[in-house]
């Protein structure tokens, strides 16, 4: 197909190699544009016979320059190069330009297309989570998607996950320019070197085919945004922007730039010298791969905060998967300082992580907020710290990496709880952090449950987060492990002492109307049971349990079966308390005027009020309840 | 602030009362290890600024080499300040010191970005460099001697050099020019490139972004350290004023010298004479806005010295060339020659000092980030 170079017949004489220069002069001097008007309006390349000839003629004229024929002819012929030289770069570039269009958006969508359906996945979590969001503190308010819905069972599942493939088998290249485009292509550019025309070959290659690569970054989202102004945006903005980064790095490293390597490799394949191909991919792609990186780069920069780790973790595995594509189709000296800036970045990512880690440890030790939670119910902090960390479990493959070291506590902070290490000697870092996660968010809420002017409220009140702590390690098999269920056990002591704390600041008082000393007169056994005394108690312990009952009726227990099992337990001490005093008086206060006055309730209607309790009923519901009875 | 101090002291030079105030700095003795250790660092920074206008020579300021040099004294600088800071990092989450060091950070975030933009700058000179090559290798009578084609070939690269070393607030003029260089007229309209947009395609900001705002926003409100301020941090504050001046002076430079996306050098810049660092600085800094103003460099895209050999000896190739007849007279011949030794030499030192010099800036970048993230953290 390719016009063959003629061998050389100079030594049959000189009249048929000198009458072959001048045809191929001639040729060329037709197509000199800057001489004629024709040969400005049409092109060479749409015409494969003019082709034909023209790289004929070339090839005729290239040949004599390169076996010295004397100073008059090399000059004709060396003026000729220059201008067949022009007029190919010019051919070189239009054909580059009219099949240089942006990679069909086709081929981007099909390539992003399986990723983008992890991803959409992903996203509806988030917006249904992000609706069921509780109210939170301060510290909390600029959550966003990371602490998710209130249920215990739900958990958002991090994106882009599952594959952890690290092979190169990503790598898709796709057909960019027309195969007899790229034939044309590498037919010129053969003349070019071989001509000394290299450095212009690269140039129009390059300016053409980055103009291209910069169409498809924009087709892909890709935008170029300073580090100014990713410190500016807000994070949920940046959110996605991180989201559509990732799926777009995907689609520049695999396709885009392994498209255009291979391109390169095909139009420059028959041209001899090894790196010229090289050359040229770097001189397209380098500012592009550059640009590319610099909004991770960004990002990896960015002011740290606890909301922003997983989305964090997400561009680092993100990363980490590319790093092979990257290697692959990076793999040249010239291109170091991709493959730098990308490890880079990587490891700032990874620095930021740990760094955010500590930091939402001094958040969660730090947390101020006195307001006690009305009813003694679960703290947002503690929905927040539980939710973030049972996230922090599932990230566990990437995050056993990054976290090398062990909680540090400051030695001279009073105000910390201490850690003993020794227990947890088989547990990993992370782990390790995980535990110290929940000890510090014990040792705030212990902090906030003093704010509680009622004793038993605020025993209450840690039976009730502790027992949420419980609950979501129990819920996560990830969280589990790693907690352990030493730790585990301590929790469950923790809030099984507390509902006990309570139960004997809330019920003492009223416990203690139904004993039976001091009602009995002094001496004789048999008669002597002071009414007076006996109503008194009566009367006591009839306005002791109705405050009670108002009071913590309007306290909650949102777990239901903590909620059954605390009103079980209480009953099992009042139930048989008030039996048996009722039993054992009944009949003297029964004997005596207006006995409704003192003995107001049975025991049956005791048991029902009890019910009332921890449903975190208002004044007013209570008083419907009633009514409706 | 010092200025509108000066105008409202009647009856008195100028001169006299900066004198008054050298004389006050003489009379206070450094006490304490932490007064040592500022005073050190301030120090330090006016031997570094001293140095490099002493080394400012005619040829050497704002050259590759010089630029270099600066950046050196910049990490040194920074690598001090950032042992201050640690030191006494107890300090700094405190008022006004935390205000003060945001503020700062805030600032270094304009020098990132110039340090990315510089980068591009870096990439079109050697853009410029390819060029120059052609032109070398078109005119490299080593082999045989330089024929008409091999000057029109160099021409052409040198029309290319020159409109690529426009400075980009001329682009609008020249799209007709850039067509001049194709061989054929009629060009697909989809495909037609104004050189405008042929440029911004190069830069790897986005079209809104600027160099002279990016330096505004370094220089804004940047006041000597109110004497409140610096009771209430210790001193503190006086090294983190030293550093934002030395990073805005530095950023400055890269500025004026290596070409970017809208580089305007109207900055506010002023540092009040008690700075044993003032004067060097002040100094390098008028020299360079003269060099800026001078008619030669005026309009240029970059006001690195090499720049302007680049430019300079690709002129009078040009006009040399256009000056040719054939044939070649010895005497021509070996003009040529000389002119693409000189072309040769402006390019050896390019050549061997662009990367290193990028990365330099890279390290710089790198640098900055990490003083601001461990402080950073230091401050929550």
């Amino acid at each position: 197909m390719e016009p063959q170079e003629q061998n050389s017949r100079s030594s049959d004489g000189d009249d048929c190699s000198v009458s072959g220069f001048d045809s191929a002069e001639k040729v060329i001097m037709k197509w000199d544009a800057t001489a004629s008007e024709e040969a400005r309006e049409k092109m060479i390349f749409t015409d494969p016979q003019e082709v034909k000839l023209y790289l004929h003629a070339v090839d005729e004229i290239q040949r004599y320059v390169s076996s010295s024929p004397g100073e008059e002819l090399e000059s004709r012929a060396s003026s000729a190069i220059q201008i067949a030289m022009a007029r190919l770069e010019d051919e070189f570039r239009n054909i580059l330009v009219s099949h240089s269009s942006p990679i069909n958006s086709d081929s981007l969508m099909s390539c992003s297309s399986h990723v983008e359906v992890e991803e959409d996945n992903n996203n509806n979590n988030e917006e249904e989570d992000n609706n069921n969001q509780e109210e939170e503190t301060d510290l909390l308010k600029r959550t966003g998607s990371s602490s998710s819905s209130s249920s215990a069972t739900t958990v958002r599942l991090p994106t882009g996950r599952g594959s952890y493939s690290r092979s190169t088998s990503s790598i898709r290249e796709i057909e960019l320019i027309p195969i007899d485009a790229v034939v044309y292509l590498s037919w010129i550019a053969r003349r070019m070197v071989s001509a000394g025309y290299l450095r212009e070959c690269i140039q129009v290659y390059g300016s053409v085919r980055k103009s291209a690569v910069d169409s498809s970054f924009r087709r892909l989202g890709i935008e170029k945004l300073s580090i100014g102004d990713v410190q500016r945006l807000n994070w949920e903005a940046l959110e996605q922007k991180i989201r559509r980064w990732i799926r777009a790095a995907k689609v520049c490293v695999r396709v885009v730039f392994a498209s255009e390597k291979l391109l390169c490799e095909h139009v420059f394949e028959s041209v001899g010298a090894v790196n010229i191909h090289e050359a040229c991919f770097m001189e397209t792609v380098k500012g592009p791969a550059i640009q590319l990186f610099n909004f991770a780069e960004a990002i990896s920069i960015s002011r740290r905060s606890p909301e922003k780790l997983f989305k964090i973790l997400d561009l680092h595995d993100a990363l980490i998967e590319l790093l092979p594509d990257i290697e692959s189709v990076f793999d040249l000296k010239s291109s170091d300082s991709i493959r730098v800036q990308a490890a880079e970045i990587l490891s700032r990512l990874a620095e930021a992580a740990r760094g955010i880690l500590s930091e939402f440890e001094n958040a969660v030790l730090r947390e101020p907020s006195r307001v006690p939670v009305p009813g003694g119910t679960i703290h947002p902090l503690t929905r927040y710290v539980m939710n973030y960390i049972s996230l922090i479990s599932e990230y566990r493959p990437t995050l056993v990496d990054l976290i090398m070291s062990k909680p540090s506590r400051n030695a001279t902070d009073t105000n910390a709880p201490e850690m003993d290490f020794s227990e947890v000697e088989n547990k990993g870092p992370l782990a390790l952090h995980l535990i110290w996660i929940i000890l510090i968010l014990q040792f705030n809420l212990e902090g906030k449950s003093k704010y509680y002017r009622d004793a038993a409220l605020s025993h209450l009140f840690v039976m009730n987060n502790v027992h949420y702590i419980v609950q979501k390690i129990k819920g996560s098999t990830e969280l589990r492990e790693m907690i352990g269920d030493l730790y585990l056990r301590k929790l469950t002591g923790k809030f099984r002492q507390a509902a006990t704390y309570y139960q004997r600041a809330a019920w003492v008082k009223v416990l203690y109307c139904l004993r039976d000393e001091g009602l009995r007169t002094k001496g004789s056994f048999a008669s002597g049971v002071s009414r007076s005394a006996l109503r008194e108690r009566f009367k006591s312990f009839n306005a002791l349990f109705e405050e009670v009952h108002r009071v913590q009726s309007q306290w909650l227990v949102p777990d239901s079966q903590l909620r059954e099992e605390l009103k079980i337990s209480i009953l099992e001490k009042l139930s048989p308390a008030y039996r048996s005093f009722l039993g054992r008086f009944r009949s003297h206060i029964e004997s005596g005027k207006h006995p409704e006055n003192y003995i107001k309730i049975t025991v049956e209607e005791l048991e029902t009020e009890v019910l009332d309790l921890f449903e975190g009923l208002t004044a007013t519901q209570q008083h419907q309840r009633r009514r409706s009875e | 602030m010092p200025a509108t101090d000066f105008q409202g002291s009647f009856g008195r030079s100028l001169l006299t009362l900066r004198r008054d105030q050298v004389d006050s700095s003489h009379h206070h003795q450094p006490s304490t290890t932490m007064e040592v250790e500022l005073d050190s660092f301030q120090r330090q920074v006016a031997e570094k600024f001293i140095d490099l206008n002493a080394s400012a020579g005619e040829n050497n300021l704002l050259s590759l080499d010089w630029i270099s040099k600066l950046l050196d004294s910049f990490l040194c600088c920074q690598e001090e300040f950032r042992a201050i800071i640690f030191n006494h990092r107890s300090q700094i989450s405190t008022p006004p010191m935390d205000r003060l060091l945001s503020d700062y950070f805030e600032r270094s975030i304009k020098a990132l970005d110039v340090c990315n933009a510089i980068r591009d700058g870096i990439e079109q000179i050697r853009q410029w460099q390819k060029l120059s090559d052609i032109v070398i290798s078109a005119l490299d009578s080593s082999h045989r001697p330089v024929g008409e084609g091999q000057l029109r070939r160099a021409k052409k690269a040198l029309i290319d050099l020159a409109i690529g070393m426009l400075d980009e607030k001329d682009h609008s003029s020249t799209t007709n020019l850039s067509h001049r260089n194709r061989s054929f007229g009629r060009v697909k309209d989809n495909h037609h490139r104004s050189f405008g947009h042929f440029r911004s395609l190069s830069w790897s900001v986005s079209r809104s972004w600027s160099a002279s705002k990016q330096l505004q926003a370094l220089a804004n409100n940047l006041t000597n350290p109110k004497p409140n301020d610096v009771a209430a941090s210790n001193g503190l504050a006086v090294p983190v004023y030293t550093m934002t001046s030395v990073l805005l002076f530095v950023m400055w430079v890269l500025v004026a010298a290596i070409p970017c996306q809208d580089r305007g050098l109207q900055v506010n810049f002023f540092v009040p004479r008690h700075y044993q660092w003032a004067v060097p600085v002040m100094s390098l800094h008028d020299k360079i806005v003269e060099e800026s103003k001078r008619r030669d460099r005026k309009n240029c895209c970059g006001l690195l010295k090499e720049i302007g050999r680049i430019e300079k000896s690709s002129r009078v190739m040009n006009e040399l060339i256009d000056s040719i007849q054939f044939p070649l007279s010895e005497e021509r011949e070996s003009e040529v020659k000389q002119r693409v030794e000189e072309l040769v030499e402006v390019h050896e030192g390019l050549k061997n000092g662009l990367d290193p010099f990028e990365r330099k800036v890279r390290e710089v970048f790198h640098r900055i980030v990490r003083s601001r993230t461990e402080s950073l953290d230091s401050l929550c």
